[in-house]
């Protein structure tokens, strides 16, 4: 009996790649830590870089003749426009301190008005009774028993 | 009139479009160049701030808010933040709003030329206390919990350190570098007598992400470059892992300049002269040390994490002041600590639960 296996390219792919990475793993991880690579590391960087500042430098000569901004300029006025909102901020900052200390002032004032509307309360009511208190002896000075007898020969006359 | 037989090659031709493999290839061309990018970043968000090309979001400002100390997520300045919200079902913002909290991140942006003179020092120093006032503000809350991932959790706790009069209740760091002694690979190739830091800086202005990236690839050459591909050929016809490889394949492809002077400032004052876990690190003229960090803290670690060792992690839970410290180590690597299914069932859950402890 023959049994028939179709061909899957992905987990041969699979399967390459795994025994691949095992078995290079530690040599790889090995020459990545050695002092040798941090070297040859720097080296290339010291190329790529002296590369760069050639075409920064043959860039900006271009834009000049040209008459054009360098980045350079052009992230001047960026720089700018970020110190002005730097100094928004600053203003938003200081703003909310002086709303806090204005609040906070708002606040004792209306405390204070209270208190004297409170205490003016009580000096009205003081004097309302000292009113009182003085007007008593006049109250119960009034001559109203004397007057009725006036008053009721005047209803009784007109009868 | 000559008359043809093409049955046999149309037979022939119906074969060859059903074979496995010929299906494999036809869709994994289409993944790799004609199909469309998933959408990144869905949770809801506002802008509550903006700073230069920094942006505060607040995530689903509609949704009621149970946990009373809102969540400052500050991100790194090497790739871009939405790793912390990658899909709908697989975000951590998603997550953790669901869950009640009121959720802030500190997006730096995409630096320009204009910006390669802004140091760490500017953003740590500038940015990150106007952003906790603005989240203060907004959320009304009188303390506040922080979040850093990768680099963003080594400047978040430089600032917690700078400012212990802040009422910072919590702090999370995930897979963020402290201790630069032994960085790996990294160690050696920026070794100051042969990596040329200040020639490159000068001549760069900011450090463009290709080369950030060629720096992270070389860490692990073959499985970073064709392992991707491979898994991707395997398991094509799975359309959950499909999506998932695409997301990542966006986010790994779509990195952001270094502004340069942050960069001289990172690899010099961290990787080449591990002045941060020495208390030797000055920001504006302030020394930053660890010790006066005295927020609860959650440092979680990868132990597959080939970009930041997890012994550049652990040393920090021995500096700070806090009385209340975890290192959490987690079974991944550096991304798949935020994303995917690992962090999904078990990470996420246990951050969210974590701040929801430290916040009562």
């Amino acid at each position: 009996m023959t049994q028939t296996t179709s061909y899957d390219a992905f987990t041969m792919w699979k399967n390459v790649y795994e025994k691949t990475e095992s078995t290079w793993r530690d040599a790889i991880q090995d020459t990545l830590g050695k002092e040798s690579f941090a070297e040859s590391l720097g080296q290339i960087q010291s190329q790529y870089l002296q590369y760069q500042g050639l075409v920064n430098k043959l860039t900006e000569s271009y834009l000049k003749q040209l008459n054009l901004p360098s980045r350079e300029e052009t992230s001047n006025i960026a720089s700018l426009v970020i110190n002005v909102e730097s100094k928004v901020d600053d203003l938003e900052d200081q703003m909310d301190v002086h709303k806090s200390d204005t609040s906070r002032e708002i606040e004792q004032l209306k405390k204070g008005i209270n208190n004297l509307d409170k205490k003016m309360d009580k000096v009205i009511e003081l004097i309302s009774k000292s009113i009182e208190v003085q007007n008593i002896p006049k109250v119960t000075a009034t001559p109203t028993a004397p007057t009725a007898p006036t008053i009721q020969p005047a209803i009784n006359a007109k009868k | 009139m000559v008359t043809l037989d093409t049955k046999q090659f149309d037979n022939w031709m119906e074969r060859f479009s059903e074979d496995k493999n010929i299906q494999q290839i036809k869709r994994l061309t289409e993944v790799i160049s004609s199909d469309a990018e998933p959408e990144v970043g869905q949770t809801p968000k506002e802008v509550i701030w903006t700073k230069n090309k920094a942006k505060l979001y607040r995530y689903q400002p509609a949704i009621k808010k149970t946990n009373k100390v809102p969540i400052l997520m500050i991100y790194a300045l090497i790739n871009k933040p939405y790793i912390l919200d990658l899909y709908p079902g697989n975000s951590l913002i998603e997550h953790l709003t669901d869950k009640g909290h009121d959720v802030y991140l500190l997006d730096w942006g995409t630096a320009g030329y204009e910006d390669r003179n802004m140091k760490l020092e500017d953003y740590i120093v500038d940015y990150i206390p106007r952003a906790v006032n603005k989240v203060m503000k907004t959320s009304k809350a009188k303390d506040i919990s922080l979040l850093g991932y990768c680099m963003g959790g080594t400047m978040t706790a430089v600032f917690t350190a700078l400012y212990p009069q802040l009422p910072i209740r919590n702090l999370i760091l995930m897979t963020s570098p402290i201790d630069f002694k032994d960085a790996g690979h990294y160690s050696n190739w920026l070794d100051k007598r042969y990596f040329q830091l200040d020639k490159l800086v000068d001549t760069l202005g900011n450090i463009p992400f290709e080369l950030i990236d060629f720096g992270n690839k070389l860490l692990n050459p073959i499985s970073n470059v064709v392992g991707p591909y491979v898994s991707l050929a395997d398991r094509v016809e799975n359309e959950d892992f499909v999506l998932n490889w695409k997301l990542m394949q966006k986010w790994l492809n779509d990195g952001v300049p270094f502004p340069g002077e942050s960069y001289r400032q990172w690899i010099r004052d961290f990787y080449q002269e591990n002045k941060l876990i020495n208390d030797q690190l000055v920001v504006r003229g302030r020394k930053v040390e660890l010790a006066n960090i005295k927020a609860n803290l959650l440092n979680i670690s990868a132990t597959r994490d080939n970009i930041v060792l997890p012994q550049q992690i652990a040393p920090l839970n021995d500096k700070v002041s806090s009385k209340n410290k975890t290192l959490h180590i987690v079974e991944t690597g550096h991304v798949s600590v935020v994303t995917g299914r690992k962090a999904v069932n078990e990470i996420h859950p246990y951050i969210e639960k974590w701040l929801t402890d430290n916040s009562k």
